[in-house]
């Protein structure tokens, strides 16, 4: 049940304020501007819902419902194996650095808020956001679904965040998206979570190559 | 997500390949097969190397067909494979048809996976896995060029459904998983193909960073064509409105990261000439 003081505890955690930089990653959302894929308000909508539906809702939330129950059940063994399963299923080294360095920072985070539990996580190579953020998720009483919502709508809200500056939309645009894509995540939640282990994996291939591509951008002001 | 359990499949074609290096040269040592996937004897363009042609004689894959192809690379050994012609995956009234490939690469050996490119028919309905295991001084390429519908004859790629794998473990450890779903909203979306009938992707383990920046100098300014490299592992995607130049695209990087990541300058296989 999520009370007055989970919902808080949410909120911080898929705050966009929340010192992990992810305000610096467009995944690869700065090169599909830059090759004409992405020109339009309409664009950045069909973009950013088709990695909603194709690649998280297959990949990270699966992955997060695991790695939530693993540091439930303190199976170490399987939070291990399911960051990296998520690592491995990450298209370009961009992504990988992008994942590796927004979760050693939310361990960081964590440990300043005494949870000195992933003090090892800090500097591990198979940290992933979804590794760490799963666990702030349980330690702070947040149910596993409210979790997934939440971690699906701070991707959101960044990768339209990364839009209103790149293509450039107008705010009160940015905020349609929002509430139009944000409409989509209760459902994706649930087929997200009713997927079996077999069933987990989802790319699209125009994500592994426009980052492919932003990795080769001459100037670029996103990290990813 | 890599388990499900396909040892229960009732193969219809089984082919079961192993190399073994002998004192100057990499020998054919296995040769199973059930079904209708066979090799032609293996002949030697460049020393060594051992080059073989898989064949598959029905020409195409129907709906409900199952076909498994084994390959094992013993330590030391170089084998080259490639195909004769196209692959095809023809329309299905529904039954999904699955096809496994399984490459296991030993130390200090060298496997290079150089199939034609696969057509996919409007209305297919497929599942393929490759899944490749690296040793930890194994050597490995390997390519996958898809092309959707039949541009030439003005077929789109409006039905139909094309699951795709690639699964890259090294030292038992997953380094790469890939799962592409290949639809009627992946070939036209703009985070899909955006109507391209053709796309691919190459793999190079171990790539070094110069070999990475020699295919971002290749690719240049092309539009569509992109490379990165993950640790040691290089994967280089493009997509194309024909399936021919991006053949053709695949053909000159593998040139490039060749004498890299296989310690062999360029031999073309004569086969694709014809």
């Amino acid at each position: 049940m999520v009370t007055d003081f989970t919902l808080l505890r949410l909120l911080q955690l898929v705050s966009p304020g929340l010192p992990i930089g992810m305000y610096s990653y467009s995944q690869g959302l700065e090169r599909a501007v830059a090759d004409g894929w992405v020109a339009n308000a309409e664009d950045a909508g069909e973009w950013t819902s088709g990695l909603m539906e194709r690649c998280l809702t297959r990949i990270d939330l699966p992955i997060l419902l695991r790695l939530y129950a693993a540091w439930q059940n303190g199976d170490s063994e399987k939070v291990n194996y399911w960051s990296q399963q998520l690592v491995a299923c990450r298209e370009t080294a961009e992504l990988r650095a992008e994942d590796r360095q927004t979760g050693q920072a939310l361990a960081r985070l964590l440990v300043s808020l005494d949870m000195m539990e992933m003090r090892l996580w800090i500097r591990e190579p198979e940290t992933t956001l979804a590794t760490i953020f799963s666990f702030a998720a349980l330690k702070w009483s947040i149910p596993v679904r409210e979790a997934a919502i939440g971690y699906l709508w701070s991707w959101l809200e960044n990768q339209v965040l990364c839009a209103v500056k790149l293509v450039p939309l107008g705010q009160a645009a940015g905020q349609q998206l929002l509430i139009k894509l944000g409409n989509k995540i209760p459902h994706l939640v649930d087929e997200a979570f009713m997927l079996a282990d077999h069933d987990i994996g989802g790319s699209v291939f125009g994500l592994g190559l426009i980052s492919s591509r932003h990795e080769m951008l001459y100037s670029r002001l996103f990290r990813s | 997500m890599v388990s499900e359990n396909w040892q229960a499949k009732g193969w219809q074609a089984d082919l079961q390949l192993g190399f073994a290096q002998s004192r100057d040269k990499t020998l054919l040592v296995k040769r199973q097969h059930y079904g209708p996937l066979t090799v032609q004897r293996p002949f030697y363009p460049e020393g060594g190397v051992c080059h073989v042609y898989i064949l598959h004689p029905p020409g195409g894959i129907v709906a409900g067909d199952n076909l498994c192809i084994k390959l094992k690379a013993d330590p030391k050994s170089h084998a080259l494979i490639t195909t004769p012609a196209a692959g095809k995956f023809y329309r299905s009234s529904g039954a999904q048809a699955t096809q496994l490939i399984t490459m296991q690469v030993e130390n200090d050996a060298t496997l290079e996976w150089l199939p034609q490119d696969t057509i996919i028919y409007q209305g297919a309905q497929l599942r393929t896995i490759n899944r490749i295991d690296l040793a930890k001084d194994a050597r490995f390429i390997g390519w996958e060029i898809l092309s959707l519908g039949r541009p030439a004859s003005a077929e789109s790629f409006n039905t139909g459904q094309a699951d795709v794998s690639w699964q890259i473990y090294k030292q038992d450890k997953a380094v790469f998983l890939e799962r592409l779903l290949l639809d009627a909203k992946a070939f036209h979306a703009r985070w899909g193909l955006q109507g391209h009938s053709a796309c691919g992707t190459l793999f190079a383990c171990p790539a070094s960073q110069q070999t990475l920046s020699a295919i971002q100098q290749f690719i240049g300014d092309r539009v569509g064509y992109g490379v990165t490299r993950i640790d040691d592992l290089l994967v280089c995607r493009g997509m194309d409105s024909r399936s021919d130049r991006l053949r053709t695209f695949f053909e000159q990087a593998w040139a490039i990261v060749r004498p890299d990541t296989a310690r062999r300058q360029l031999c073309v296989p004569r086969i694709w000439a014809t």
